[in-house]
């Protein structure tokens, strides 16, 4: 039996995430934010007119926004000191060997390069605002697949980017989808063809190392009809003083009977302001599945939003939020029906300790033009003290009277009748907690590859230690 | 718009483009205040009921004293050109109960806050609401039951029914404050739409600073069951007769909290009325 | 007179200020199976949850021993740890724990030691047929949409797989059709001998017919008020409980 640890842990080792190194960046743009700023990111990236252009006219729609008014508190957050631009000392490659060696050992204690060659299709890696990696297996090559960074993107694929970027995450859509407009950088491009089914997933990681910097990357997915693919997100940072911010933006495509999943890990530090847009759009028959583990930053906005545009497209999110000591995770999802006989399964689970606080959040909207949409929402709070908050905040919307709608919500904390059966069966009441806070997040864990499942399961251990007894 | 005003709002605000933050009303409603107050004293029973045919604005005052006990059952029958508000607040102190009954049934725009303070240990809140819309009319609910005192128990049920081209918006909020430990709440909402014109807007909110608490809501949103319709036609009755009757099924548990025969009557007939035109 | 496995003395037990336990005392000898009968609220549930130590019975007076060691101040996975097992009257449901993973960590706990994946999973098979449970429950997560006859097998495959020295019974059988009851009294029989011992609280003399009984307890208001050879059941369920009642008050 592990040694029982009493002391309550007053900020959690992440050792294995928070190892940071040196900043070896060779270029950072001032902080703040000017069109010079912008003008200067835009130039030493090599983007066409037109993407110099939209990044000028998304910095006048941000000056235009205010600051959100629901929600978590953004006072903190000072643009003036948020460096929007760092590009690491390394060019991109297709070799780990060429990655230089203190950006190739992070990505190997993250246990990147050791997943791609057993478990994945292809992978990205992005070190601050650049990608440094990126590679595709050959044979999906072939068979016409596309994924790449946006950059490379940008220049070989200009027609489509051009046709899909930021079109369902407009500029104007918040504040900071407007600045992701003006300084994005880096993210992924993936294009499948049609009836091309990707059988590894693909995944891009996200690691943020400079300190007071942000980071925008933009992943762009488009999968074409009757094609399907797995992406999976990582992202993580190691523990600054100053704060971080994060506004990277995903633009989800699902053509005709195509189906994609999206599954991220989130685990930022906790001095990030993990301000994030997602959205998908699903075409006719067409599956978008998102799951989403948010665990790391100080304060997090996501609401993934999936807008079911087409005859009987479907939406399934599962989601799960841990929050902590010092964090203000503001998570849920939304759903826009848009056509008939739409569908959507939303499974969320939140759990607070040690005076965190978690927010489900979440909006279901049916439209006139979306007669027999079905749609069911179910969400558990776990609190784990009453240092904590806990929320529950849903809106439904809905037009029309052949929509069948249902929602249900759950709040409270572990019973202690559940702990006395575990241990009348000889378990100790630390692992008895430990086996119900896991068994609370499985229909979640469940969804995920092995290896992010356990992932997750270590994370959650992760923050249940020094917590109980 | 210029000529409005803002009622009420949500205890937790969330996104503008859903319009669900804010209760707005007709501006200059609330100028004349029509004002109750109703104390119900130490281990004392009262039963009031507020039967309104007129539209304006209506506040009431309420303060349940320990031990002390209050039935208090809202009928809204307001003419369907008019406007009505009502505002209630109530306190509830340490072991006392508060049965509240409301039908909003009336009026062509209804906004109505509702607060409940939980504030007594073990004190008891059981609120049951029926809304009806038709026709054009606009129906705005924002009850709120906070839970501040321990062991409180808390349960809202609010059944409605919607056609013709109503919008309603109901929110309902239960909020377990930090100390409420050994609480229970429940909310349920459901809702039958018979048209579709209709616009429906449900916000069932579940705040929480505590962890000893059992909390649960659920909101069904949909037209009515084929399988009891079916059942209903298949004995002879045609799909409005049918419709009509499970809507009243649907009614019957809060109408039924209603012991003043009279007054239930004439609700009884008033809806009645109002479906067979619907 | 046999071993003595669990020994009460005098136990005066309950919940905050009201105690339901009143100078309660019984004992159970290593390989008996004892029986406690008793009316409705006369405390027999509450026994069997203080026995297993749960957190909301406060013990204010008396003593309880398990193999001669006073265990009033063990905590429940302690107790468990020693060898005492309570099949619930109405098991928890907890979802996301599977019931072989429940098992497994279980079995690791009681044994401190490491239980191999296969050859557990093969003995968790062969006893679910033994129960005439569909192996699939066993990666079902625990009592989640069981039926109550499920919810009881369940208990009685953790009684076989665990294998205590006494195992509480309390009401296995209640709730369950014929060919339930015979299958948990079948395992309870497959389960009971020489060297453990059980105590079953039970309305139904089925769940008894392939055990001997050694000894019934009745439990009234919170004391042992009779005790008897089996011939007390019988007794018992043609007169009822109101001759001892008045007994007693007389």
């Amino acid at each position: 039996m592990a040694e029982k640890k009493k002391t309550y842990v007053e900020d959690i080792e992440r050792t294995l995430y928070d190892i940071k190194n040196e900043d070896h960046s060779v270029y950072k743009s001032h902080s703040g934010l000017t069109p010079e700023i912008v003008r200067d990111i835009s130039k030493r990236k090599n983007d066409p007119e037109w993407m110099t252009e939209f990044r000028l006219k998304s910095l006048e729609v941000y000056n235009s926004l205010e600051l959100p008014t629901w929600g978590p508190s953004l006072e903190e957050l000072n643009m003036d000191d948020i460096v929007t631009y760092v590009q690491p000392d390394a060019k991109m490659t297709g070799s780990w060997e060429e990655v230089p060696e203190d950006i190739k050992d992070t990505f190997d204690r993250l246990g990147i390069p050791e997943a791609e060659k057993t478990s994945l299709g292809g992978v990205g890696a992005q070190y601050d605002s650049e990608v440094v990696y990126h590679s595709i297996q050959e044979d999906m090559v072939k068979q016409g697949v596309i994924y790449t960074d946006m950059e490379t993107a940008l220049v070989e694929h200009e027609d489509i980017v051009k046709e899909y970027f930021m079109t369902l995450v407009p500029p104007k859509d918040h504040k900071f989808a407007a600045l992701h407009g003006a300084v994005w950088s880096g993210g992924s491009f993936v294009y499948v063809p049609e009836g091309v089914h990707v059988e590894m997933p693909l995944q891009s990681y996200f690691r943020l190392n400079a300190a007071g910097a942000g980071q925008f990357e933009h992943t762009l997915i488009i999968v074409e009809k009757n094609a399907s693919l797995h992406f999976i997100e990582g992202c993580s940072a190691p523990k600054h003083n100053v704060t971080n911010l994060h506004a990277g933006c995903v633009e989800l495509f699902v053509k005709e009977g195509a189906r994609l999943r999206y599954s991220t890990i989130e685990n930022w530090s906790r001095n990030m302001m993990n301000l994030n847009t997602k959205r998908a759009l699903v075409e006719k028959d067409g599956i978008i599945e998102w799951v989403s583990g948010s665990f790391g930053s100080h304060i997090s906005c996501l609401y993934p939003c999936s807008v079911l545009h087409g005859e009987n497209a479907r939406c399934e999110f599962t989601g799960v939020t841990f929050a902590s000591k010092g964090q203000n995770l503001d998570t849920g999802a939304s759903v826009i029906h848009a056509a008939p006989h739409t569908s959507a399964n939303i499974n969320t689970r939140t759990i607070s300790k040690a005076g965190g606080k978690a927010t489900y959040r979440s909006a279901v909207k049916v439209t006139k033009n979306a007669p027999f949409a079905k749609c069911s929402v179910n969400c558990e709070s776990l609190m784990l003290d009453n240092l904590s908050r806990s929320d529950t905040l849903p809106v439904m919307d809905i037009e029309g009277d052949e929509a069948d709608i249902g929602h249900e919500a759950k709040i409270g904390r572990i019973s202690d009748e559940a702990i006395f059966y575990l241990t009348s069966r000889g378990i100790d009441e630390e692992e008895a907690r430990a086996m119900i806070v896991r068994g609370f997040v499985e229909p979640i864990a469940k969804e995920l590859p092995l290896e992010y499942a356990l992932e997750m399961n270590n994370l959650v251990n992760i923050e249940l230690e020094g917590t109980m007894g | 718009m210029l000529n409005e005003e803002i009622f009420s709002a949500i205890p937790m605000r969330t996104w503008r483009w859903l319009k669900v933050n804010e209760v707005p009303v007709p501006a200059g409603l609330s100028e004349n205040v029509q004002t109750e107050k109703i104390l119900v004293e130490t281990g004392e029973s009262k039963s009031i009921v507020l039967d309104r045919r007129e539209g304006g604005a209506l506040e009431v005052q309420a303060h349940i004293a320990d031990g002390g006990e209050l039935n208090l059952i809202y009928a809204q029958l307001v003419g369907e050109e008019q406007a009505a508000t009502s505002r209630i607040k109530v306190y509830v102190g340490k072991g006392a109960k508060f049965n509240y009954t409301t039908v909003e049934a009336g009026a062509k725009h209804t906004a109505a806050e509702l607060t409940v303070d939980m504030a007594g240990d073990d004190s008891f809140a059981d609120v049951w609401g029926l809304y009806f819309g038709d026709g054009g009319r606009k129906i705005d609910l924002n009850y709120i039951i906070r839970q501040q005192g321990k062991r409180t128990d808390a349960n809202m049920q609010v059944r409605g029914a919607l056609l013709g081209g109503a919008e309603k918006t109901f929110r309902g909020t239960l909020d377990f404050l930090e100390g409420s430990k050994g609480s229970v709440g429940r909310e349920d909402e459901e809702v039958m739409v018979l048209s579709d014109h209709v616009q429906n807007r449900s916000v069932p909110i579940m705040l929480s600073h505590e962890d000893d608490v059992d909390g649960h809501h659920a909101v069904s949103i949909g037209k009515m069951d084929e399988e009891k319709l079916f059942y209903l036609m298949s004995r002879g009755l045609d799909l409005a007769e049918a419709q009509k009757l499970v809507v009243e099924a649907n009614f019957q548990p809060v109408l039924d909290r209603i012991d003043n025969d009279e007054l239930k009557a004439e609700i009884d007939a008033y809806l009645q009325r109002r479906l067979s035109n619907g | 007179m046999a071993e003595q496995l669990l020994e009460i003395k005098d136990l005066h037990a309950g919940v905050e200020d009201k105690e339901i336990l009143k100078g309660l005392s019984l004992s159970v000898g290593k390989g008996e199976v004892h029986v406690i009968l008793g009316p409705n609220g006369s405390g027999k549930s509450t026994l069997m949850n203080i026995i297993m130590g749960h957190p909301k019975y406060t013990v204010t007076s008396g003593s309880m021993e398990f193999e001669g060691e006073d265990m009033t101040e063990m905590k429940t996975f302690e107790r468990s740890r020693k060898g005492l097992f309570l099949s619930f009257q109405t098991p928890e449901e907890i979802p996301g724990i599977t019931v072989e993973n429940m098992l497994r960590t279980a079995k690791q706990a009681i044994t401190g030691e490491k239980v191999k994946l296969l050859p557990f999973r093969k003995e968790l098979k062969a006893t679910m047929q033994e129960l005439k449970m569909d192996p699939e429950y066993a990666q079902r997560y625990l009592n989640v949409g069981f039926s109550g006859g499920e919810k009881k097998r369940t208990e009685i495959l953790q009684l076989l797989m665990l294998k205590p020295k006494l195992a509480l019974l309390d009401e296995t059988d209640s709730g369950l059709d014929v060919d339930a009851v015979q299958i948990v009294s079948e395992g309870v029989a497959k389960f009971h001998n020489e060297e453990n011992s059980c105590l079953i609280i039970t309305h139904n003399t089925r769940i008894l017919e392939h055990l001997k009984v050694d000894k019934v307890h009745v439990l009234m208001n919170g004391q042992i008020v009779e005790e008897g050879g089996p011939e007390l059941i019988e007794d018992i369920n043609s007169r009822g409980f109101a001759h001892i009642r008045e007994e007693q008050e007389g």
